[in-house]
């Protein structure tokens, strides 16, 4: 405590608040009239009409106070007249981070419907930043940035691993389109085109990589993927950190210099775009010699110059597009989605608010790393849930990679019947490629045994012994009747305790395990596998319903699962991660 | 410009890299007061070294801010990690926690015969100390340290980019 009874963060914070100052956020903090417009366009206060704490206008006087005790002079003159008050404990802190991170996601819609101009989102970042500043965070929110900090990337993926995931959808990509110059090149000098992703699409979604790598083949593009400074994604927009924000902006930058790439294609992702396009230069004070866009553009280039051909009766399905809020609502991307989407697809169906006006996917840019508001973030999604439900679609499209988690997770949560995709995925699905004939040379014919020209046996997973653990006997039906068809032998365990049974007494390649099962959970038999001398290298697959426990998984202290995919689960996403973890080549 | 500063007997480097793959004979951790590798550097020592780092930290229980307590390096390219508990989020007397934390992993070193050390930039990021700070403090300290008489040989700064190497870089050729 200091000598105004005042803890050594509250100290910190409140001076911090000064230097964070600048027009925009005084403007947003003097000018609330307490109209309550802002409170009719908040997905929080419409799952929570009886509870006026989910107000923008409430939440925005918890900081408003301290900026009216300590820089404004109405608070200074009048301090009870325009409820001036400051902070003291470090309890007081902790609350202020649960309303800055708990109650609200920055989706600025509250921000676009102030007829005042004051914009929320904008200090309700800079207050999340001030609080991260003196350690004051959800744990979720302190791992992700320490990775990012530290690793490079947000999701902590080590080099050896992400080269690994570029070359093997590389490899499938060469062998699909039957061409060695459809491989993925790393670290090409001068290339037109420099390509960051979403360390998301190299954990949980490689399909995205490989068909935004066949786009740009079948484009004919001079690209390129860094080996380093791959992520655009930048947690700093979330926590408010705009050290870290500046700090990923330029390690991409610095990348893309260095390799003196002529243009950054940002891959779909909401909250890396805004980052990378729109703010990062400013965080972290630099400027950019090369132009940066998003790959929605990219695509939409290609189609309309006749470089890419497509048909949209591939895509045969019925389809919505969701806005995400920081690429439509903070960046105006709200057209080029829409006009690719029609160039794909036959059937797009509107949904309704749209573009600017459209409902948070919940997700917003990290809040699904806090799982210790789940429940409050999924009830506010009901609003979400209900726009899907109107549309009627088969699909929702969304352009960011935070958005298809937000989305899966509340139409599991919801019970719909849609799945999520990408616009990456819509564009390769509707491709039109000229399978490349291998140039022949003339030759002596020669002899070949019998034996040689057989074709080589379609069960990639011969030989291995799979053990399928999920309390959904529909799901172990699954599961083991896919791996089956490719060959392997398949245990079943409906239960944590069957599954270490099984394990114990049976030599096992490799264990897929559901996280939430009654009774012995999965994250107590991944901890026990990995405690076990004679199970802690049998590789694990964790496939969940329940995306927001991942933490249990990942937070433990023992290394982490070889694998990861959420529910509902494809054949061919089943069989590539199976055949990535064995490392089996087909 | 060098990129290399000498103290007396003793060497200090300055490279650019992740230390946690570097073939060298210790390596330190910024570490958490409960000593669990948790994220960022400490996901990396566990996934590329293994669970018996963490195994060996157990036994340590928890550790003060300043201490500095020593595992092997598992399956690291290391054979020795000195996980150091540094100061964190501005907390009070940070300059003179950082210095002795600093100081504490040099004088651990050469109790274990340590003659070779990695140290990444201490504090920063996350933890939120200022590069200049940071180089500021570890180059005061390794140069206190490394005058008198020691047994340690060489001291590599790790740094992930340009943003961190550059004021480490120009800190030290402000010494030379």
């Amino acid at each position: 405590m200091s000598s105004n009874n005042r803890s050594h963060k509250a100290e910190l914070v409140i001076e911090r608040l000064g230097k964070k100052l600048n027009r925009q956020i005084v403007g947003s903090l003097a000018a609330c009239v307490h109209c309550g417009m802002c409170t009719d366009s908040c997905h929080y206060v419409l799952a929570n009409p009886d509870d006026p704490t989910y107000a923008p206008a409430y939440k925005a006087d918890k900081i408003r106070k301290v900026f009216k005790k300590h820089y404004d002079w109405t608070g200074k003159v009048l301090p009870d007249w325009v409820g001036a008050k400051s902070l003291y404990t470090d309890e007081e802190l902790e609350e202020l981070r649960d309303i800055v991170f708990g109650k609200c996601t920055n989706c600025r819609r509250c921000s676009i419907n102030c007829p005042m101009g004051v914009d929320f989102a904008t200090f309700n970042r800079m207050t999340r930043g001030l609080l991260v500043n003196v350690g004051i965070m959800p744990e979720g929110v302190a791992v992700v940035s320490k990775d990012q900090w530290e690793i490079g990337n947000q999701m902590g993926v080590l080099k050896e691993d992400y080269i690994d995931t570029v070359e093997w959808m590389s490899d499938e990509l060469v062998d699909e389109v039957n061409d060695p110059k459809a491989a993925i090149p790393i670290d090409k000098e001068d290339a037109k085109v420099v390509y960051s992703i979403n360390p998301r699409e190299v954990k949980y979604d490689p399909r995205t990589i490989a068909d935004a790598a066949k786009i740009f083949y079948a484009a004919g593009e001079d690209w390129t993927m860094p080996s380093e400074g791959w992520d655009m994604t930048n947690f700093g927009l979330f926590s408010g950190d705009d050290d870290l924000g500046g700090a990923v902006g330029r390690r991409l930058y610095e990348k893309v210099e260095q390799l003196d790439g002529k243009k950054l294609v940002i891959s779909e992702c909401g909250h890396g775009y805004r980052s990378t396009r729109c703010e990062a230069q400013n965080w972290g004070q630099t400027d950019v010699n090369f132009k940066m866009e998003s790959s929605v553009e990219t695509m939409l280039d290609y189609i309309k110059e006749g470089r890419i051909k497509v048909d949209k009766a591939k895509n045969d399905s019925s389809y919505t597009y969701h806005d995400s809020c920081n690429f439509a609502r903070s960046c105006g991307m709200t057209e080029e989605p829409r006009e690719l989407l029609n160039l794909v697809v036959d059937d797009f169906r509107e949904m309704y608010p749209n573009r600017g006006e459209n409902y948070c996917c919940t997700g917003g840019g990290g809040a699904m790393s806090m799982s210790e508001y789940t429940p409050q973030r999924l009830k506010s999604a009901k609003v979400k849930a209900d726009q899907l439900a109107a549309t009627g679609a088969k699909f929702v499209v969304t352009s960011c990679h935070n958005c298809v988690d937000g989305l899966s997770d509340l139409i599991k949560h919801y019970k719909l019947d849609m799945e999520v995709t990408q616009l990456v995925n819509l564009v390769a699905d509707a491709l039109i490629i000229e399978e490349k004939v291998p140039v022949v040379e003339e030759v002596a014919p020669v002899e070949v045994p019998a034996e040689a020209v057989e074709e080589a046996p379609a069960e990639v997973l011969n030989g291995y012994s799979f053990l399928v653990t999920d309390d959904e006997p529909d799901m172990v039906v699954f599961l083991s009747t896919v791996l089956e068809d490719n060959g392997a032998t398949v245990f079943k365990a409906h239960n944590g305790d069957e599954a270490m049974d099984i394990a114990r007494k049976e030599k096992i390649d490799l264990m897929t395990l559901d996280i939430h099962m009654p009774g012995k959970s999965g994250r107590e038999v991944f901890e026990e596998f990995r405690n076990d001398d004679d199970l802690k290298d049998v590789p694990i697959c964790i496939i969940t319903g329940r995306p927001e426990l991942r933490s249990l998984i990942y937070d433990r202290p023992v290394p982490p699962p070889e694998g990861y995919m959420d529910k509902p689960v494809s054949e061919d996403d089943l069989i590539k991660n199976m055949k990535k973890i064995l490392k089996v080549r087909s | 410009m060098s990129d290399t500063l000498n103290i007396n007997n003793s060497v200090v480097d300055l490279v650019k890299g992740d230390y946690t793959d570097m073939e060298i004979e210790s390596i330190v951790y910024y570490a958490q007061n409960d000593l669990k590798l948790g994220s960022g550097f400490g996901n990396a020592i566990s996934m590329r070294g293994g669970p018996s780092i963490q195994d060996e930290l157990n036994k340590f229980g928890e550790a003060e801010t300043t201490d500095v307590v020593v595992t092997a390096g598992g399956e690291l390219k290391t054979r020795h990690i000195l996980h150091a508990v540094g100061p964190k989020f501005q907390e009070e007397y940070l300059s003179d926690k950082l210095k002795k934390t600093i100081h504490n992993c040099l004088k651990k070193a050469e109790e274990k015969g340590i003659k070779t050390i990695a140290f990444p930039p201490m504090g920063c990021g996350f933890y939120g100390v200022a590069l200049e700070v940071s180089a500021d403090i570890m180059f005061k300290t390794f140069e206190e340290y490394l005058s008198g008489d020691t047994s340690i040989e060489k001291i590599v700064i790790c740094l992930n980019d340009n943003r961190e190497f550059i004021p480490f870089h120009e800190r030290l050729n402000k010494n030379s």
